[in-house]
């Protein structure tokens, strides 16, 4: 691989600080719903990410969907929501940015940036957001390789932003069960060839209720640094992803679960 | 029904509506600065040589009678204005600059007035148009309002009865926050631009200098230059129907204006404050000996500030905790006035902070 950055052999771990948690450094979940759709749904997932010992919380203001036609996010109005719910619950803010237009403005709100696995390879972007020094993580394409995605983070690092967190979302194969095949031989691959953390969404990669949990499980024990979970208040009547988003309730037993695996293997 | 056609005349009348509220308010703040000036309330010539004006302008559409009662009426409510005996606060700025939100906190019954500069509002204080005045003196990023502590400096008829610090939230505002994209310029005062260059530089915005921030969100309320909005207050952006972009815009978020309330007679209630003014002679140590007057005699100091008086010469405003009704106070600046050279009291009142 003809990584210069990104490669292992430069540096051996990457910690990425956004406001005193350390990711790379301890377990950290991201927890919100798919998409801001409200002030009070927002809040309320927000209330529930918190009490539920999430550290992190996501929340789409700017949608990439497939269907022009389907619901595109609030836009600046849901990044104002998202520094409201931070205002409340103290956790910092994760939110995809799309147009390379927008990088500097919504830098302005959160404190990471989200590059979508439709745009890992859109490079202007990259370029846009490598010039900001804001953590970014960047999700892996829906039909790239380690390489390639490798390749985008290099894109960033290159301009100068060394705060690049790497996320697994599933990758597209002919299996139909689930929504995508969740890629976890990904967590120790990256490990042997790159220093940045890793993050597994395993709402994305298995777009399944069901299987959320038994995957976020699986992912600590490969040595994730980090999970990403939709949450949302009432998830039957989300604008988005039905299928894959968490109550408060289910949450927080999911933490519950997960943080006592945490604790037998990373102590 | 055309109803998009109707939509936008809909609201061509309610911009319209906004804007001869806002000159009514303009119309009636004057009369209220006239009753200042005048023997009587009432001026029967004065209201037939308005009449008479009016009459002769009007549009084709209006019709005399109308414009009479109109005008009858609105004579009606501001003699009924003058008769309260409301008290005016003069403030540099348009209307929802930070300055007036100082003066709302201080005393929220004050009939606020916008005036273009600093000499405006001190001048209108010693002729009596104002009761009061409020002025900037300093701001914890941007430092000492050299122009206010300069008119402070230089008089000798104005008392401070007041002080207030204000916490200073600056945002970007526009005629559509969605359209974010589009701004390339953004008008402020200077403090603001200074205050906020940080995030103009991240998002390649380019400053331009106004003389007021309200005056600046006005503006671009009003005349919509092309990809243009302001930095002002949250209360400029309701005042003038703009969309706020982005809250909490500057560099360091502490940032706190403190202001002076002027009035030509001292306030007779007690105070825990005072502020004097004064030069020393070009010794060695004299500046020290004052100092350890208040040193000695264990009064905090506040605020030491010094201005450049003329040729070489300093002038100190010195800010401590005290009542001019304690004797022990009394003593101390019987001292230091005779340490001193231009020593001048400049009021004793109660310092407060506005969250």
């Amino acid at each position: 691989m003809d990584l210069k950055l990104a490669s292992r052999k430069n540096k051996k771990k990457t910690i990425v600080d956004v406001d005193g948690i350390k990711i790379g450094e301890e377990l950290v979940v991201i927890g919100g719903p798919c998409a801001v759709e409200s002030e009070e749904q927002t809040l309320k997932a927000a209330r529930a990410v918190k009490a539920g010992g999430g550290k992190i919380l996501r929340g789409g203001a700017f949608k990439p969907r497939t269907s022009p036609y389907s619901f595109q996010g609030l836009g600046l109005k849901g990044l104002r929501i998202l520094e409201k719910a931070k205002q409340e619950t103290g956790l910092p803010i994760i939110s995809e940015v799309m147009d390379s237009r927008d990088v500097t403005w919504v830098a302005e709100y959160v404190d990471i940036l989200q590059i979508g696995a439709r745009n890992m390879q859109n490079f202007s972007l990259l370029k846009e957001i490598g010039k900001t020094k804001k953590p970014t993580m960047l999700k892996r394409g829906m039909y790239s390789t380690l390489e390639e995605w490798l390749n985008c983070a290099e894109y960033i690092l290159s301009e100068g932003n060394p705060n690049v967190i790497l996320c697994e979302r599933g990758i597209r194969t002919f299996e139909s069960y689930t929504r995508n095949t969740l890629d976890l031989s990904m967590i120790p691959s990256v490990k042997e060839v790159t220093h940045l953390p890793i993050i597994i969404d395993p709402s994305h990669g298995t777009g399944k209720l069901s299987l959320i949990e038994p995957m976020a499980k699986a992912a600590i024990a490969a040595g994730a640094d980090g999970l990403m979970v939709e949450v949302h208040p009432n998830p039957k009547n989300a604008k988005s992803d039905q299928q894959q988003q968490m109550t408060p309730e289910q949450f927080k037993k999911f933490m519950k679960n997960i943080n006592a695996l945490d604790n037998f293997i990373n102590g | 029904m055309n109803n998009k056609l109707l939509k936008q005349i809909r609201k061509n009348i309610d911009y319209i509506d906004k804007k001869i509220i806002h000159l009514l308010n303009e119309r009636m703040e004057n009369a209220l600065k006239a009753s200042k000036v005048k023997d009587a309330i009432e001026d029967k010539s004065r209201e037939k040589q308005i009449l008479a004006k009016i009459s002769s302008k009007e549009g084709n559409l209006i019709d005399k009678e109308f414009t009479l009662e109109l005008y009858k009426s609105l004579f009606d409510e501001s003699r009924t204005l003058q008769e309260k005996g409301l008290k005016l606060i003069g403030f540099q700025g348009a209307h929802g600059a930070y300055s007036e939100m100082a003066a709302k906190n201080w005393n929220k019954k004050l009939v606020s007035i916008p005036c273009d500069t600093f000499a405006e509002v001190f001048e209108g204080v010693k002729t009596g148009l104002y009761d009061y005045g409020i002025l900037p003196v300093e701001n914890t990023l941007g430092g000492v309002v050299g122009t206010v502590n300069e008119l402070l400096m230089n008089d000798d008829e104005l008392k401070i009865v007041g002080a207030i610090e204000q916490p200073i939230e600056h945002c970007l505002l526009y005629p559509e926050a969605e359209k974010f994209r589009d701004i390339r310029k953004v008008y402020s005062h200077s403090q603001a631009i200074s205050q906020c260059k940080r995030f103009l530089e991240r998002n390649n915005l380019e400053p331009v200098k106004y003389y007021d921030t309200a005056g600046a969100a006005k503006l671009v309320a009003e005349e919509k230059p092309e990809a243009t909005g302001a930095i002002a207050s949250s209360l400029a952006a309701e005042l003038y129907d703009l969309e706020i972009v982005k809250q909490n815009i500057e560099n360091v978020s502490n940032n706190r204006t403190r202001f002076f309330i002027l009035s030509k007679s001292a306030q007779s209630q007690q105070g825990d404050k005072c502020t004097i003014i004064f030069s020393t002679a070009h010794k060695a140590g004299t500046l020290f000996n004052v100092l350890s007057i208040f040193a000695d005699a264990k009064i905090n100091l506040t605020r030491i500030e010094s201005m450049p008086s003329g040729t070489g010469n300093y002038s100190f405003f010195l800010d401590f905790i005290g009542s001019i009704k304690d004797e022990k106070i009394q003593k101390i600046l019987k001292e230091v006035q005779d340490n001193t050279e231009n020593y001048r009291f400049m009021g004793c009142y109660k310092e407060r902070s506005n969250q």
